[in-house]
């Protein structure tokens, strides 16, 4: 096969994989004000795609990490891998996104686009060709630290911010102020997104470069990519808004404007620092670490850890699943051109596939409009009538233990 | 092998700037209460309220130069991409 025809047709599907990003997260970001009224639907999505394109052209430090950190450096071609293996971990990654979707299980698409990526580099090209030292540090650790900073700061500010606005002798705290400042919050959010989910196709795309010898591999990330990039993710967050717009009003988890904007905050901060050091991460599992942190920043906020830890293990399922379907997929692009023939198809096949079933059969997990409010059913908030029912429990127990020892002394 | 002052780096940054911005806001917030209150200066705690909320502004924008390396070497005359 013409060694450019590949590399367009990665470089298209990379853009798809950007598109239906922006698609999936714009929800991340932008449910809670249109929930709580402080913004209308249209201006919010609006906002989200151009803070998304601007986000986009911040930074390329994550780009970076992926087109010249994960993939082993080779010093007769480049990388380690041709165009050909990208083409099929990224065909992995798009799958297994799409079949988390229909199916309604938690999933990260960052690292289903780092499975297919690594799943694909090992088949086509040995174990030597991944380099382990930069996956642990830049996108495994990350994964695994990011959420829980971004969950203690929002436990944090979420209690501050109450702490602040709480007022004596009974005066009403107002804090409605918060509702117009997750405007603000959340539009930093929709811009951290930018920074961080565009950029791990930017890399995609400089690493299909590099390896097909059309840019040198110590180069930065090319103007016309992050252009492309940001566009992609900017028109996949505008269109996918409109799917909100239509499910609005359907069960949002109980988040109080004060903790909300406590949560973005953190979310925002913890993404933009990472893309800054060059992490990638996933910005659900984010986002998701801050909806916890600041639901048990609350007065009588309570986590479900079966719910939370159902979640945690979809997350740590997705990166080996993904790699296993990009392993598949690079055996077969083995075959040499008409291997990349049959995966193209099967892959459009499977794209199609799924497409169809979602139409068919009414979704649950549509009813949550965004991943994050999965997490969110992870916090339990007591009433004021249960924490009091909980305390008088309680009461009652230690009473009993104290009596019970009184009678063992004596 | 694996750099963890980044780690730290990312704890510290994160808290910080989180905490200062969600407490600039809570005191905005507050000082709006405030301002409504009987036999108070109401101009004064407005004019507190939207410094407040400046404030957080600026914190954002001070965040957004250190990202951006043209800006940061621009303003700051250094820049901490690597």
């Amino acid at each position: 096969m013409d060694l450019t025809l590949i590399v367009v047709l990665v470089i298209a599907l990379a853009l798809f994989f950007d598109f239906t990003n922006g698609f999936h997260d714009t929800a991340n970001a932008m449910a809670t004000p249109i929930a709580t009224g402080a913004i209308s639907p249209k201006k919010a999505v609006a906002l989200a795609a151009i803070l998304n394109l601007v986000g986009a052209f911040l930074s390329t430090e994550v780009a970076k990490t992926i087109s010249g950190g994960i993939i082993n450096e080779d010093p007769t071609s480049g990388v380690a891998i041709g165009p050909a293996m990208i083409f099929a971990g990224l065909m992995g990654a798009v799958i297994w996104n799409l079949f988390t979707w229909l199916l309604g299980l938690p999933s990260s698409s960052s690292h289903a686009l780092f499975g297919g990526l690594v799943g694909a580099a090992i088949v086509g090209a040995g174990f030597a060709s991944v380099n382990y030292s930069v996956l642990l540090s830049k996108v495994l650790l990350p994964a695994l630290c990011a959420p829980v900073i971004a969950g203690i700061s929002a436990y944090l500010c979420t209690k501050l911010a109450y702490a602040i606005t709480k007022r004596e002798n009974g005066a009403a705290p107002k804090r409605g102020g918060f509702r117009y400042g997750q405007i603000f919050s959340s539009s930093l959010v929709a811009l951290s997104h930018g920074t961080n989910d565009a950029q791990k196709t930017m890399g995609i795309i400089t690493l299909t470069l590099v390896a097909s010898g059309l840019q040198d591999s110590d180069s930065g990330v090319q103007f016309w990519v992050v252009a492309t990039c940001a566009f992609a993710i900017a028109l996949g967050t505008y269109t996918g808004g409109w799917r909100i717009i239509a499910t609005m009003g359907s069960g949002l988890t109980d988040v109080k404007p004060a903790q909300g904007f406590a949560a973005e905050m953190s979310t925002a901060s913890a993404i933009l620092t990472s893309s800054h050091l060059g992490f990638a991460l996933s910005t659900t599992q984010v986002a998701s670490g801050s909806v916890i942190g600041s639901g048990m920043g609350r007065k009588g906020g309570e986590v479900r850890w079966g719910t939370a830890g159902r979640i945690a293990l979809g997350w740590l399922f997705t990166l080996p699943a993904a790699a296993a379907v990009g392993g598949v997929a690079a055996a077969i692009t083995h075959l040499g051109t008409i291997g990349i023939v049959i995966v193209a198809i099967a892959g459009t096949g499977a794209m199609l596939t799924i497409w169809f079933l979602s139409r068919k059969q009414p979704h649950d997990h549509e009813s949550n409009i965004s991943d994050i409010d999965n997490s969110g059913a992870a916090v339990n908030i007591l009433t004021k009538k249960e924490r009091r029912a909980k305390a008088k429990a309680e009461a009652k127990l230690a009473k009993a233990a104290a009596a019970q020892k009184e009678a063992d002394n004596s | 092998m694996i750099d963890w002052t980044a780690f730290l780096i990312v704890a510290a940054i994160t808290w910080f700037s989180a905490m200062a911005i969600v407490a600039a806001y809570s005191f905005g917030v507050r000082l709006l209460a405030v301002a409504k209150d009987e036999g108070r200066n109401q101009s004064l705690s407005n004019a507190g309220a939207y410094a407040c909320f400046a404030i957080c502004g600026l914190i954002v924008l001070f965040g957004v130069v250190l990202i951006v390396p043209q800006l940061s070497e621009a303003i700051l005359g250094f820049s901490s991409s690597h």
